[in-house]
């Protein structure tokens, strides 16, 4: 199929180390772009799942109580309207960051380094998008993981940038793992003790998407079903930064913007809430895991929102919102409306790609992350300004910006859902309350960067717009940001959204009640603007004051609640400790045996030696007897133990 | 036919004794009987019939098989036998890759070259023979032959404790090739075989009582397992590794730890079942203890040889378990995974010797940020440590996801054991790249530069490899699976 072509192409470039890699890469990207677009084309007017180009990577052959449908580990692709959206998201974002790379990036070395490793990262998360099975979409996930971990790591001289790369894998890792066993959970669940009927039976392919297996209908284990969504849960927090494993995300910012926009929008976090959303479609979550889902994402929308209010870095404020905004996918989510996670997943891609980008921008000219140094830079940088301020509008959730509709979809699936369980309720209404803090953060850095008459550090470089390369992104992910949100009145966008899903996706009737609930989310916005302007608006510098019962909160709130420390403590301080100390017992104490071993040999042999009398005949005496002591050992004690033991 | 097996075993005696008395020209020996029997391996690969024991071989269920009388007595048969299937097939692929890597690796070898490569060719012939002999006889006189080079090799060009490390490793090895001799004797014995023949004592031993097959099992796993090596007999491994030079370490790695895997599923797997069956809870006690300590020890080292040493034992320790579950996938898991750990820490360990002669140490904490100074060998460190954290598309991936699969089909949640040392394992490795890859370069000699052309092909080599089967193992498993996998259960 093309989509192979794709996947290729893309990570084509690593071969090709040329001077003009960058275009080579983006050349690729326009290609799997192309490619991307015709297919979600061709899933809107035709929708269905279309499979095939499968390799067999193994097999084994059924075995009654092992495997009773047998074994196969497979690698094909699968395009459905869900991957044709996610597709779209993958390659326009992908695109777009490609060519700004092109002038972002052109002062730096290793570029063939960076498009070769930028390249693989969409090779990976292409490939996931349309893989058509749990162990397939696991090696990807592995993929995007590992690019990461090299993006992250791009200016390796930098040791922040080194730790930073490893706290992302490790801390993902801790997610992949759960991952993996949920993985075995599931295939065990279906393939070895369930009929096995829709899910394919002896492999981990997805099929039959228009009929989750839930709980209770398969007649599956409901217990290692739960345990299975659990970990699926955990490997989806890992890869996409939910409450607890959200500490590596504002550490990644280490990496160039190019690549934070990549992972922020399109790729890595996009991953893991595209696996809910799969396994919530194709495999199904009781509803204990829907709970916890639901738990996790609102909390983490509150959770990461607070963090986002105090912090100095233009970058990581953008990246506190994403662990907020991917809190609403995964609520969605849990609550049973993955079309709609998904939805808000699509539109939340281009403002927050547009955002990262914008804010690269910034960082070009001015050559600084620190929002307190800049200012006033609304007046060179036009274009970035109102880029930003779109993209902030649509994160706000203010209408008709993208944001406010796939937001709103997501506040009124999940309501339509509170009857279902009390516990829903503090989930529901923390997710509410981050509506406004959204709109407080991203406008305090807006004001901070761009009102006011001019720079607060006045060794800041002179602002400019970069070239263009760098203003026809931030142009098509404007156009993007206010427009991706409309799709959804498009008959057949909707196709998409709700043809792949089934009944788990149909986004909410607006009733008046929802209409109820938009004015309210809109007017938190508003309120968190207004908020935002007071204290920062037209070059103001709010300061609390030292003495402020807010101060404990703020340290709180910059030490990001100390987990990072936490984490820290627990690796470096407790794993070492226990590290070095069973090193010590494997020196002295297991080593240590071996030499008293060794001492208590040498005296042995020290008083053996008199044996030694050196005649032929006594050698052949001690053989003979030696000889003779096995055959007893061999014949006689031998029978007599195992008789001893009852068998024989 | 063609007695393939038997020409490749003269192929490399022949090469071997050249090898020995060609003095500077060693290399160039060496180089051609690699060559020769990559080539013979591969015309084993296009020869074997996929089920074997359905075309008239002369030992059910293996291809290639070769049998002449040895020493016939009235009640004992001793024959020259052998003969290959598909686990064992993977294997002697294993050893002609490995060999051909580390002659490569070792162009530079200056100290008597001519018995440095003899001894490194008769490591691997010693190995092939192992994997090859169907007859205990044959089986056990293989297995003394590795240990002697060996011990050579580390004892001769080995670090500044070599003697020490040498005799430690010999002792050790020896000890335990002992008990397993007096164990396959036993077994021969007393399951009423007339011949050592595998075939023979396959259809004498499988049918003895639970109990002597337990005895017999134990002896026989203490045998092979201190070669695995299990904890708590482990610790000649970091020793060894430590001062052995880095060809030894790559086959000491490679190769001989393999040989313990090998022999526990031929000789005593697949002959005594109800043996494996009763002393299961121990082999996984066992294999979870090497799986942790292994690991948790790896994270604490400064010495990148002892490092990987380390990580060999947790490596291992999967192994073991993936064995001890008594399934077909726990069985194709642990073949693929000796496979790959072979391959991958042969890799690690070149690497690990490379930093040492760039750099003149391997005190990972005392060097740093060698990333723009030696970008080739800094690639290969990263490749091998990737593959050996279970990264996909690597070729440790398929073989560690088949091995857990089966440990949770087999175990249920004590899979979460090796799955979170799975974290341990990726932040030793991770951490390891940091301080010494990345960073502000520290500890660099002025005159330090890139790997030499020969040190950087033998790794290239190996990664090769890695990618190759990472991305298709079908080309393995498929081999290890047309093995009528005598007794395994399911099938």
């Amino acid at each position: 199929m093309v989509l192979s072509f794709a996947v290729v192409g893309l990570a084509g470039p690593r071969l090709k180390r040329l001077e003009y890699g960058g275009w080579v890469a983006v050349g690729f990207a326009g290609a799997a772009l192309v490619v991307g677009a015709l297919i979600a084309a061709g899933e809107m007017l035709n929708p269905g799942q279309y499979t095939n180009a499968q390799y067999t990577w193994f097999q084994l052959p059924a075995a009654p109580g092992v495997f009773p449908h047998g074994f196969e580990l497979v690698a094909g692709t699968l395009v459905d309207p869900i991957s044709a959206l996610m597709l779209l998201v993958v390659t326009v974002v992908g695109f777009v960051v490609m060519l700004y790379s092109i002038d972002y990036m052109h002062h730096d070395r290793g570029l063939a380094r960076y498009y070769a490793e930028l390249s693989l990262f969409l090779a990976a998360m292409t490939g996931l998008v349309i893989a058509n099975n749990l162990f397939e979409f696991f090696v990807f996930w592995e993929l995007v993981g590992v690019c990461s971990y090299f993006l992250i790591g791009f200016y390796y001289e930098k040791p922040s940038a080194s730790s930073a790369a490893k706290e992302a894998f490790l801390v993902t890792r801790v997610g992949d793992v759960m991952f993996l066993l949920g993985i075995f959970l599931y295939f065990y669940n279906y393939a070895v003790l369930g009929p096995a009927n829709g899910w394919a039976a002896n492999g981990f392919v997805f099929v039959n998407g228009n009929q989750p297996f839930l709980a209770g209908v398969m007649g599956g284990n409901s217990t290692l079903l739960t345990v299975a969504g659990i970990m699926i849960l955990g490997g989806a927090a890992g890869k996409s930064a939910q409450f607890p494993l959200h500490v590596w995300l504002p550490d990644a910012m280490e990496g160039p913007t190019t690549v934070s926009a990549l992972i922020h929008a399109a790729t890595m976090v996009a991953a893991g809430v595209y696996l809910l959303a799969v396994t919530s479609l194709f495999l199904g979550f009781t509803a204990t895991d829907q709970l916890l889902i639901v738990a996790v994402g609102g909390f983490t929308t509150f959770f990461a929102a607070t963090m986002a209010v105090v912090h100095p870095d233009i970058k990581r404020v953008i990246a506190y919102s994403t662990i907020s905004q991917l809190g609403y996918m995964v609520l969605a989510i849990g609550a049973g409306f993955a079309m709609v996670g998904l939805f808000h997943l699509f539109t939340h891609a281009f403002f927050k790609a547009l955002l990262f980008l914008a804010a690269g921008s910034v960082i070009h000219a001015v050559g600084t992350q620190d929002l307190f140094k800049m200012g006033g830079l609304r007046k060179p940088m036009r274009l970035t300004a109102a880029a930003f301020a779109i993209g902030g509008l649509a994160l706000s959730g203010i209408p008709p910006f993208a944001g406010f509709w796939s937001k709103d979809d997501i506040l009124a699936a999940v309501y339509s859902q509170l009857g279902s369980h009390p516990a829903y309720w503090p989930f529901f209404l923390l997710a509410f309350a981050a509506v406004f803090l959204t709109a407080y953060y991203i406008f305090r850095a807006w004001f901070l960067a761009f009102s006011g008459d001019g720079p607060r550090d006045p060794t800041l470089a002179p602002a400019h717009e970069g070239s263009w390369v760098m203003q026809v992104p931030l142009i098509v992910l404007s156009a993007l940001a206010v427009g991706s949100g409309l799709l959804i009145f498009w008959p057949n966008f909707q196709t998409l959204l709700l043809s792949g899903a089934g009944a788990a996706g149909i986004p909410p009737v607006y009733g008046p009640t929802d209409l109820l609930l938009s004015g309210a989310s809109v007017a938190l916005g508003v309120a968190g603007i207004g908020l935002a302007w007071t204290l920062w608006g037209n070059g103001k510098v709010y300061a609390l004051s030292e003495t402020s019962v807010a101060q404990p909160i703020r340290r709180l709130l910059l030490n990001r609640y100390y987990f990072k420390v936490g984490y820290d403590w627990i690796g470096a301080r407790g794993v070492y400790s226990v590290a070095r100390a069973a090193d010590f017992v494997d020196q002295f104490v297991i080593d240590g045996t071996v030499h008293g071993f060794e001492r208590m040999f040498a005296a042995l042999s020290e008083r053996l030696r008199r044996i030694q009398s050196g005649f032929v005949s006594d050698y052949a005496a001690y053989v003979v007897a030696g000889l003779i002591a096995v055959f007893v050992l061999l014949l006689l004690v031998a029978p007599y133990l195992v008789s001893m033991a009852g068998g024989g | 036919m063609l007695p393939l097996l038997s020409l490749t075993l003269a192929t490399l005696l022949v090469g071997t004794l050249g090898t020995f008395f060609a003095g500077a020209r060693a290399r160039w020996v060496a180089l051609a009987t690699s060559i020769l029997f990559l080539l013979e391996v591969a015309l084993l690969f296009l020869n074997y019939s996929g089920w074997p024991g359905y075309n008239g071989s002369l030992v059910p269920g293996f291809s290639e098989s070769e049998s002449y009388a040895w020493i016939h007595l009235s009640w004992l048969q001793i024959n020259y036998t052998v003969g290959v299937d598909g686990i064992s097939l993977v294997f002697v692929l294993l050893t002609a890759i490995l060999q051909i890597a580390t002659v490569v690796y070792s162009w530079g070898e200056t100290r008597r070259p001519g018995a440095y490569f003899g001894l490194v060719l008769l490591t691997c012939l010693g190995s092939f023979g192992v994997f090859v002999a169907l007859d205990i006889l044959l089986f056990f006189l293989f297995w003394e032959a590795v240990l002697v080079p060996m011990f050579f090799l580390i004892g001769h060009w080995g670090g500044p404790h070599r003697r020490y490390a040498a005799l430690k490793f010999f002792v050790y090895t020896h000890v335990a090739s002992i008990v397993m001799l007096v164990g396959l004797l036993a077994l021969v014995f007393y399951s009423g075989a007339t011949s050592f023949d595998f075939a023979a004592v396959y259809a004498s031993a499988r049918s003895l009582a639970a109990v002597p097959q337990t005895f017999l099992f134990l002896a026989l796993f203490f045998g092979f397992g201190v070669k695995f090596p299990i904890v708590p007999f482990h610790t000649w491994l970091p020793d060894a590794h430590v001062e052995a030079p880095t060809g030894g370490s790559v086959l000491l790695a490679g190769l001989l730890l393999k040989l313990g895997g090998y022999g526990l599923i031929r000789w005593a797997v697949e002959l005594l079942p109800s043996g494996l069956h009763t002393t299961q809870p121990l082999l996984f006690f066992i294999a979870f203890l090497s799986i942790v300590w292994g690991s948790v020890l790896s994270l604490s080292q400064r010495d990148l040889k002892r490092l990987v040493a380390y990580s060999s034992i947790n490596h291992m320790g999967i192994v073991l378990l993936a064995i001890a579950l008594d399934s077909s996938l726990g069985l194709i898991a642990a073949v693929l995974l000796m496979f790959a750990h072979g391959i991958v820490s042969g890799l690690l360990f070149m690497t690990s010797g490379s930093v040492h002669h760039t750099f003149g140490t391997r005190d990972i904490p005392s060097v740093g940020g060698i990333t723009p100074t030696t970008p080739a060998l800094s690639t290969m460190i990263m490749a091998g440590s990737l593959a050996s954290l279970g990264l996909p598309a690597l070729i440790s991936f398929p073989a560690e996801f088949t091995a857990l699969l089966a440990t949770w089909n087999g175990l249920h949640y004590w899979v979460f054991v090796p799955l979170g040392i799975l974290v341990v394992t990726a932040a030793f490795y991770l951490w390891m790249m940091q301080r010494l890859l990345f960073g502000p370069p520290k500890g660099i000699p002025r005159e330090a530069h890139d790997v030499p052309w020969y040190e950087g092909a033998g790794m290239g080599i190996l990664v090769l490899f890695t990618i190759l089967f990472g991305i298709l193992p079908g080309l393995l498993v498929n081999v290890i699976v047309s093995s009528p996998i005598r007794g395994w259960p399911g099938t």
